[in-house]
């Protein structure tokens, strides 16, 4: 473009005012050009914006018809089979949402939808920054504030699944209750406290809907607020690959190329979840019918991201429950409903600082590993997985038995050992495939790529023609950091013979020990020449000689 | 086989092989596995006659045949099958009209299945049962003013082969199908007045809640019981049977006794589960079989995320260097 075009007169005008006093143009230069990573993984977490900005959007709406309230009032609507039956407002006024409110049914259908896609979205998100490692320095705070938004998003779906007070979520308000019940002294005192009493009470509903469409989005808002500005400021994570280093990003500047790219994302987001949301039904409320404290029913499950603490409450033995001064300590509801989701999201939480303790790396690291590279975190996290898998499997027990025509205590047995045994298979097998993939890198790196040509030397031998990898490849495998940990490369004595203090201590050990366990097995890639093996050569020099022909 | 030859190094040749092998046991288990249909005696076809007229004598050769090998030639039960002499007629109806008698596993529950008799040969086999082997009038009876199974058409089909000329079969068939319409007509206003014969929702949905649909769903969707066993779904389940099944209480299903939930409390909770059956799924054309959350996350998952990373790596692919 040689020619420079002219913002119109009126435009100029606006945007000069503006200008002038916010410097905008300044802002907006820096900000528009801001470079963004081209992988469809760094697209995931995009996923669970667009779906939250759905859910505020419908949520809106849905407040606008919806009284939380379980005033007792006696149905007489347009939903005929139910005309007579008594139930709370919070009830009825979904029912008038449902059939009497113009788009009421699609748009609830679209919310329910969008909850469990934001939901399944932030686990994807948070599995790619888990095995790239971006959850290293200089992003371990980021990486908190996700694991906090999950743990409220969770809190959020539970409480907004209790809202329209019927069969289900009645139940699930249910376990909760019973869950609070479980802790020792304070249980019965936080139980009356949240219901304003006994089970179910009158206020429940509302307070829940206060939490839900109130404190809980407000936090939410928040921290992804927060998770983005950080982001912003340190940019993304970038794979490895030719002139990507730690101090440099390489990818589609935000204006235009990235801001289209990611407003026709959010329309196809969109249109996803609105047309899941036209066809297939969710969460039928009218069908399931109002909730009473005597009525219950099998078959009925959690919405799906509360599905692994269903199954840990299900499988969970009873073997350790005790009483003490007639009072009951329910260990088979406390350790599942508590320690259990405290393990996960601890963990999740603790990972980073773990992880930084035991190699002992301060570095800021803006390249992210392929998970390949490192391979105890990729199957501490498929371990994770596979826990958190077991689980939720578990917690649809009664559907696998009904549908396999498995013996439902089959299915439990199974399950407790699988939540065991699993993910330590899960991790043996996770590691070998990452060793075994760091070691065709480093064949490829060395002897080429197999062309699947297969020739004859004029010894009579048969070789398979190697060619030489692309200039990016090569880039590729060639980074693989090597894994190591300061821990190890401490002497053990200092140069008078003195024992290191740290390593005798009972912590200095154990991170002696888990150092030696994240480190050891991997595959070197010390003395390795790109393109070096003799496998080339012999393609080369058959190729030359080809060429002498 | 050339063409076997030139494909059986194919990556995927492995996979094929493992789905064929599958596909042929499965299969051939089916054709080899017995079903209620062999294992009951085939001489039971009998030519159809009108329900109501009884025959005693072909009752007791049904029973001899079909149910003495396990319940005894007097019903007094055996190593395989329990006593039958209290547990009245409605019992035998509904586990006869359900295809789980005769049962061809003593040791397994029975799952629904086709009748195996004509209605007419068991109205015969109860006719016997009352008469030769019941206790008194232990058991309830049979509730014969619940609508039972639309009229099937083949009941009143006439046979080509008693018939000598054509035009004489084509008569005796419109006859057959306006009888059969007429029926059919009969069949539904008593099934309409059974169901929409009461409207207190309120109560049927308060008793199915709290006494059925721990195990039988919210829905009649069935569901997993302890030691192995599971609660049926009811879709299919006719009027009479579900009230049988409540006055009988067959296997681990408790009985509720008229005495317990009067016939017209009855009449409520069929009514509610039957109309919420009935009811069509406002949310939209896929009900995935109202197995509810479960198939919700799925579906969440693999249509609905799957979906949006496709997308994903759509817009974000770029050409690969060649290597």
């Amino acid at each position: 473009m040689s020619k420079t075009t002219q913002a119109p007169k009126a435009l100029r005008g606006v945007g000069n005012f503006i200008d002038d006093r916010f410097h905008a143009a300044k802002m907006g230069e820096k900000n528009l050009r801001k470079v963004f990573p081209n992988h469809w993984s760094f697209m995931l977490g995009e996923i669970a914006l667009y779906s939250f900005i759905i859910l505020l959007v419908t949520g809106v709406f849905l407040t606008l018809w919806f009284k939380p309230s379980m005033m007792e009032v006696v149905y007489d609507g347009p939903y005929e089979r139910l005309n007579g039956v008594v139930m709370s407002e919070a009830y009825a006024s979904t029912l008038h949402i449902d059939f009497a409110v113009r788009g009421g049914f699609l748009v609830r259908q679209i919310h329910h939808w969008a909850a469990l896609i934001f939901v399944a979205s932030l686990v994807v998100h948070m599995l790619r920054v888990f095995f790239t490692g971006a959850f290293r320095k200089p992003r371990e705070i980021n990486w908190i504030i996700g694991v906090v938004i999950f743990t409220l998003a969770m809190l959020e779906g539970l409480f907004g699944y209790s809202l329209p007070d019927d069969l289900p979520s009645g139940m699930g308000v249910r376990i909760l209750q019973g869950v609070m019940l479980a802790l020792p002294l304070v249980g019965t005192y936080i139980s009356m406290f949240l219901f304003g009493g006994e089970f179910p009470g009158e206020d429940i509903i509302t307070r829940l809907y206060m939490l839900h469409v109130l404190a809980i989005p407000a936090l939410l808002l928040g921290l992804i607020v927060a998770h983005f500005m950080i982001l912003w400021h340190q940019k993304h994570t970038q794979y490895p690959g030719p002139g990507k280093t730690d101090k440099t990003v390489v990818g589609t500047p935000m204006f235009p190329g990235f801001a289209v790219k990611a407003g026709g994302f959010f329309f196809f987001t969109f249109a996803v979840t609105a047309g899941l949301s036209a066809f297939v039904q969710i969460n039928p409320i009218h069908l399931f019918g109002p909730f009473t404290p005597t009525s219950i029913t099998s078959g009925l499950q959690p919405d799906w991201y509360m599905g692994f603490m269903e199954g840990s409450l299900r499988i969970f033995p009873n073997w350790f429950d005790f009483q003490i001064f007639g009072y009951a300590v329910p260990i088979g509801v406390l350790v599942p409903g508590l320690i259990v989701p405290g393990i996960i999201f601890g963990g999740l939480g603790a990972w980073p600082f773990l992880e930084q303790w035991i190699t002992g790396d301060k570095e800021a690291h803006n390249v992210a590993d392929r998970p390949r590279n490192a391979p105890v975190r990729t199957a501490v996290g498929v371990a994770g997985i596979t826990f958190y898998g077991i689980l939720w499997l578990a917690g649809s027990n009664d559907i696998i038995s009904e549908t396999f025509s498995i013996s439902l205590y089959v299915t439990t047995y199974i399950f407790r050992v699988l939540a065991i045994v699993g993910p330590i298979i899960a991790f043996i097998v996770a590691k070998r495939i990452c060793l075994g993939l760091q070691r065709r890198d480093r064949e490829t790196l060395e002897h080429g790529y197999e062309s699947g040509i297969i020739q004859q030397l004029p010894s009579g031998e048969f070789i398979e023609v190697h060619k030489r990898n692309s200039e990016e490849t090569t880039e590729v495998l060639a980074s693989k950091p090597e894994i190591t940990s300061t821990a190890l490369t401490e002497p053990e004595t200092d140069d008078k013979g003195v024992k290191n203090p740290e390593a005798r201590k009972a912590k200095g050990r154990l991170r002696r020990a888990l150092a030696e366990w994240y480190t050891k097995d991997n595959v070197s890639l010390a003395g390795v020449e790109p393109h070096s093996g003799h496998h080339l050569h012999h393609s080369d020099e058959v190729v030359k000689e080809h060429a002498s022909h | 086989m050339k063409w076997i030859t030139a494909r059986r190094r194919h990556p995927l040749a492995g996979y094929v092989v493992v789905i064929l092998a599958l596909a042929l046991f499965g299969v051939g288990y089916a054709a080899v596995a017995p079903t209620s249909d062999q294992a009951q005696a085939q001489t039971l076809a009998a030519d159809v006659q009108s329900p109501e007229d009884v025959d005693v004598a072909e009752g007791k050769t049904i029973f001899d045949q079909t149910c003495a090998s396990c319940h005894g030639l007097d019903g007094s039960g055996g190593e395989f099958g329990p006593d039958l002499r209290d547990v009245g007629p409605a019992a035998i109806d509904f586990q006869v009209s359900t295809g789980r008698m005769p049962s061809m596993n003593p040791d397994a529950q029975m799952p629904r299945k086709p009748m195996v008799m004509t209605e007419q040969e068991l109205a015969s086999l109860i006719a016997y049962y009352n008469e030769s082997i019941r206790n008194g009038d232990n058991g309830a009876d049979v509730p014969y003013d619940v609508p039972d199974i639309a009229p099937d058409f083949a009941d009143f089909e006439p046979l080509r082969s008693d018939f000598d000329s054509e035009e004489d079969y084509h008569e005796a068939v419109e006859e057959a199908e306006a009888e059969y319409e007429a029926a059919l007509e009969e069949y539904e206003a008593e099934y309409d007045d059974y169901i929409t014969g009461v409207d207190n929702t309120d109560m049927g949905m308060r008793l199915y809640l709290t006494n059925c649909a721990h195990c039988h769903g919210w829905s009649g969707g069935g569901g997993a019981l302890t030691d192995g066993r599971w609660a049926p779904e009811i879709h299919e389940s006719t009027p009479r049977e579900i009230y049988e099944a409540m006055v009988s209480g067959p296997g681990a299903m408790p009985m509720f006794s008229d005495g317990v939930l009067v016939p017209e409390e009855k009449q409520e909770l069929i009514s509610y589960v039957k109309t919420l059956q009935a009811e069509p799924n406002a949310g939209g054309i896929f009900d995935l079989q109202r197995v509810g959350q479960v198939a919700e996350g799925l579906i969440g998952w693999v249509v609905g995320l799957a979906l949006i990373v496709a997308c994903a790596i759509w817009i974000t692919a770029k050409q690969r260097a060649h290597d």
